[in-house]
């Protein structure tokens, strides 16, 4: 019996990669186009078709009230969020509060939740996966962020649920990184994950430990700064220098800045390994005066150093930061892990090593590492003999809400499930007679600052001084990862309890009705695929035909029997043709016999004439 | 259809055409491969009529030598309609009354037959097409005509009805700017399109095609083009098919297909 495969999903917030282990070795799957990353970009037209990927990215800006991208920073989070405030006055594309106080994104005629866009990506690369496996895969390990909390996590779990996939771990992605590095290397080590991509900037110190435990001592970033911002300078650069030249600026059309967004990224990509690059962009803009102008400039390395080197500088700021934050010094980090297309940038690595004093790890790839990572852990959740698994963890810590509006942490961070914790509370005014439980999660010690989960009170406690009642609050976390608050009145006995349930906002019908249109989508699109492919043959045997005809009614003008076969071959063509109208893809691909005899036999006369 | 003889139809003007065929003798005349009258009738619906396609205009009436004909007098090949329009234009010697309520328009596509700026509204959907055809033609300007038309449904249905979809669209925009709510105009128009639509896509064959960038990278800024038309060139990369394309460019289905018409047209672009 074949063991079902399970890949793994690094579902990016500007780029996606799927891998998964085949003959032990990890691999990176290839999209149709040939690249080993797909843009985690979702459009749709205005004929109303959806685009995602590559082709979702090249009408980002033509395009760009549909075209969403950068949705990971939304998922799992409230309307009221900063993130979310933040979102909606910079995104190009429209966010509106959901039913739920939840987030939204309308496209055309449509309200998307956040999961559904995501799993409009994933079930991009679910079908990447099942194209060069060739068959059905159900089963995924995705990545999310160090700080990406429960809520969070439950949404990146509910949009692989709408996709179609079973996620059956969710890991961490400077773990999947490490375990990448790691791989059967046996590495016990600290070490510092620098993770610049596209659109998010992130730094993790992590401790591998042997017993199979990645432990996150810290994590900070900038969920605002990325590769996206480098390519901005570089925009400004060239619409600059345009500006200067020809008095026009080139941001007034959208088209010369869909390409002047492509030239900036390339030139940047291309700035990594050559010293100076040309950047050339014939007829990018009318002039107004009967002719388009070109826009044709060289751009060195030492210019794009100049245009991002505050941006860089932030990224060191953090790390500094962070290294604070976790009471660690720069020798206490054995090795450093570069992640993120960014990081090819020589500037970058240079910076990084500067810093930590130490060169960077160049042995993983920063685009495919964290991919490859979660394919690992796919690949070691479904082999018993593997040995290194995962466990898993609370990614954040638990704890309630005291006196002053302060967090009281009762499940560390990093702490391995199932477990259980309990502390004993005492009232904190004279007389009082129930408590509030406010749940909550985070490292913070000011309550406020950390993610709400739940509340509940307790009530019918014995009047008495302030400090003098007592109240025991256990926390519980099960196998699921259902967090379990128990509060009881010591003296009198007396419990109340809540079950905390990471949510992504999305209810079940919500959920269950998403993957039904999902589902529709995906078999409409198969469906669509397989007639273009019939169309496709069929048109190019009408073709080979079409060109044949003259020459072989010329050779056959004299003869009724080749009279005939000229009017069974026209009439063929009309049926294939009728049938391609029909778009029906049994009818065509029936013609497709039809034809190809058709064609053999004209080549065959000519071929004899000749 | 084409006329078998070779001779302009009876959209031919009486004088003149010898210097406006050269430029016009190197370019292919391709038929899309269906009854255009009749994909125009399916789409046009009721409201135009369905026997107007074969009747001359009163003011293009063809030689006596080709009455009868008239099966042949529908022109189908975009340039050539678009020529005729610029002839005609430029020889009415008849121009129609000017009434107070005129809307008064100038023949876009007479200007720009010439050497004369494509227009500076790049957005409007016809006005690739006329800065390529101005771009293509290397014929001298021919003079403006500015006419007035005093019953513009008229002389849209009247476009319409002579084949001439690009000429009916125009004056569908027109109205509709005029009057927005004009029902006739935009079915007119949404029919005008799809004809126009499905016209391109039958000259460029499968859209599932991919079309492929021929002329040296060196030689690309010397192109006499656009900057729409080098928007969608950008496009062309090698990879993506025409259905590809028309998903990513951004612009109206109708001009980015024109656009790409006229590049294969002009060998600019070419298929695998």
């Amino acid at each position: 019996m074949t063991v079902e495969k399970v890949i793994g999903i690094d579902l990016g917030t500007t780029n996606s990669c799927v891998a998964i282990v085949e003959g032990g070795t990890p691999t990176v799957i290839p999209n149709r186009g040939g690249y080993k990353t797909t843009p985690s970009m979702v459009a749709v037209t205005e004929a109303g078709k959806r685009l995602v990927g590559h082709i979702a990215k090249r009408q980002a800006i033509t395009n760009a009230e549909y075209t969403v991208s950068a949705a990971k920073r939304l998922i799992g989070r409230k309307w009221t969020s900063p993130q979310v405030k933040n979102a909606v006055s910079t995104s190009s594309y429209k966010i509106v509060e959901g039913p739920h106080a939840d987030v939204r994104i309308a496209l055309r005629d449509k309200e998307y939740s956040v999961p559904e866009i995501g799993a409009m990506v994933l079930q991009e690369m679910k079908v990447i996966a099942e194209d060069y496996l060739g068959e059905p895969v159900s089963k995924a390990v995705v990545t999310v962020p160090a700080y990406f909390n429960d809520n969070q996590r439950q949404a990146t779990k509910d949009a692989g649920e709408i996709a179609g996939l079973d996620v059956i771990r969710i890991i961490n992605e400077p773990t999947a990184a490490a375990l990448s590095y790691g791989y059967g290397k046996n590495a016990e080590k600290t070490i510092a994950v620098y993770d610049f991509g596209g659109g998010t900037f992130d730094i993790s110190i992590l401790e591998i430990g042997s017993s199979g435990v990645f432990k996150v001592i810290a994590t900070a970033g900038d969920t605002f700064l990325g590769g996206e911002d480098v390519d901005a300078r570089i925009i400004d650069w060239l619409v600059q220098g345009f500006k200067d030249e020809h008095q026009i600026d080139l941001r007034q059309d959208r088209m010369a800045l869909q390409r002047l967004k492509d030239a900036a990224e390339k030139a940047k990509c291309e700035l990594s390994s050559v010293r100076e690059t040309e950047v050339n962009l014939p007829f990018i803009i009318s002039s107004g005066r009967n002719e388009a102008l070109h826009l044709q400039r060289s751009i060195d390395r030492k210019t794009l150093e100049d245009l991002s080197g505050d941006l860089i500088e932030r990224t060191v700021d953090i790390c500094r930061q962070t290294l604070a934050d976790a009471h660690l010094e720069k020798d206490d980090v054995e090795e450093i892990l570069l992640v993120g297309g960014m990081t090819r940038m020589p500037k970058i690595q240079q910076a990084v090593a500067d810093f930590f004093e130490r060169e960077p790890s160049k042995g993983v790839h920063p685009d495919e590492s964290v991919a490859l990572g979660a394919g690992i852990q796919g690949a070691a959740l479904i082999d018993d003999k593997q040995e290194m698994v995962l466990l898993d963890v609370t990614p954040h810590a638990l704890g309630i809400m005291t006196q002053g509006g302060y967090f009281e942490e009762l499940i560390p961070q990093n702490t391995t499930v199932p477990t259980h914790r309990t502390k004993i509370f005492t009232t904190s005014r004279d007389n009082q007679t129930a408590v509030k439980i406010v749940v909550m999660q985070g490292e913070s010690e000011r309550a406020e600052e950390n993610e709400l989960l739940g509340e509940f009170i307790l009530t019918g406690l014995r009047r008495a001084a302030k400090g003098t009642v007592e109240i025991e609050v256990t926390f519980e976390i099960n196998a699921d990862g259902i967090v379990s608050v128990h509060a009881k009145d010591l003296e009198t006995g007396k419990e109340q309890s809540i079950d905390v349930t990471a949510s992504s906002g999305l209810t079940r019908d919500e959920i269950k009705n998403m993957m039904e249109g999902a589902k529709d989508f995906m078999v409409e699109r198969r469906s669509t695929e397989e007639f273009e492919a019939a169309k496709q043959e069929a048109e190019r045997i009408v073709g080979e035909i079409e060109r044949l005809f003259p020459q072989v009614e010329q050779i056959v003008a004299a003869s009724d029997f080749g009279r005939d076969a000229i009017d069974k071959a026209r009439a063929i063509v009309a049926k294939a043709r009728a049938a391609i109208a029909k778009r029906d893809v049994a009818a065509v691909k029936a013609e497709i016999e039809g034809l190809s005899r058709t064609h053999r036999m004209f080549k065959g006369v000519v071929a004899k004439t000749h | 259809m084409t006329d078998d003889s070779g001779k302009k139809p009876s959209g031919k003007p009486p004088q003149g055409e010898g210097s406006g065929d050269a430029g016009e003798n190197d370019r292919p005349t391709v038929n899309p491969p269906f009854d255009v009258e009749a994909f125009a009738r399916a789409a046009g619906g009721s409201r135009f009529p369905r026997d107007a396609p074969t009747r001359p205009p009163p003011n293009l009436q063809g030689s006596p030598g080709e009455e009868g004909r008239g099966q042949q007098v529908t022109l189908t090949n975009e340039a050539e309609l678009e020529k005729a329009r610029a002839l005609s234009a430029r020889n009415s010697e008849r121009p129609r009354p000017i009434t107070s309520s005129a809307l008064s328009i100038a023949d876009d596509r007479a200007k720009s037959s010439g050497t004369i700026p494509p227009v500076a509204d790049a957005t409007a959907p016809a006005s690739i097409e006329a800065a390529v055809l101005g771009a293509l033609v290397s014929q001298p300007a021919p003079e403006i005509t500015e006419r007035t038309i005093d019953d513009p449904l008229a002389e849209m249905r009247e476009r319409f009805s002579l084949g001439d979809y690009t000429g009916a669209l125009e004056m569908s925009e027109l109205i509709l700017a005029d009057e927005p709510g004009n029902l006739e105009a935009a079915e007119c128009g949404e029919n005008c399109r799809t004809v126009l639509e499905g016209m391109f896509a039958a000259k460029l064959g499968a859209l599932s095609r991919v079309p492929m960038v021929v002329v040296p990278r060196t030689q690309m800024r010397w192109l006499s083009i656009d900057h729409r038309a080098g928007f969608v060139l950008s496009l062309v990369d090698g990879s993506s098919s025409v259905d590809m394309i028309l998903d990513v460019c951004g612009m109206p289905k109708l001009d980015a297909l024109r656009i790409l018409h006229e590049l294969v047209q002009r060998k600019i672009v070419a298929f695998r």
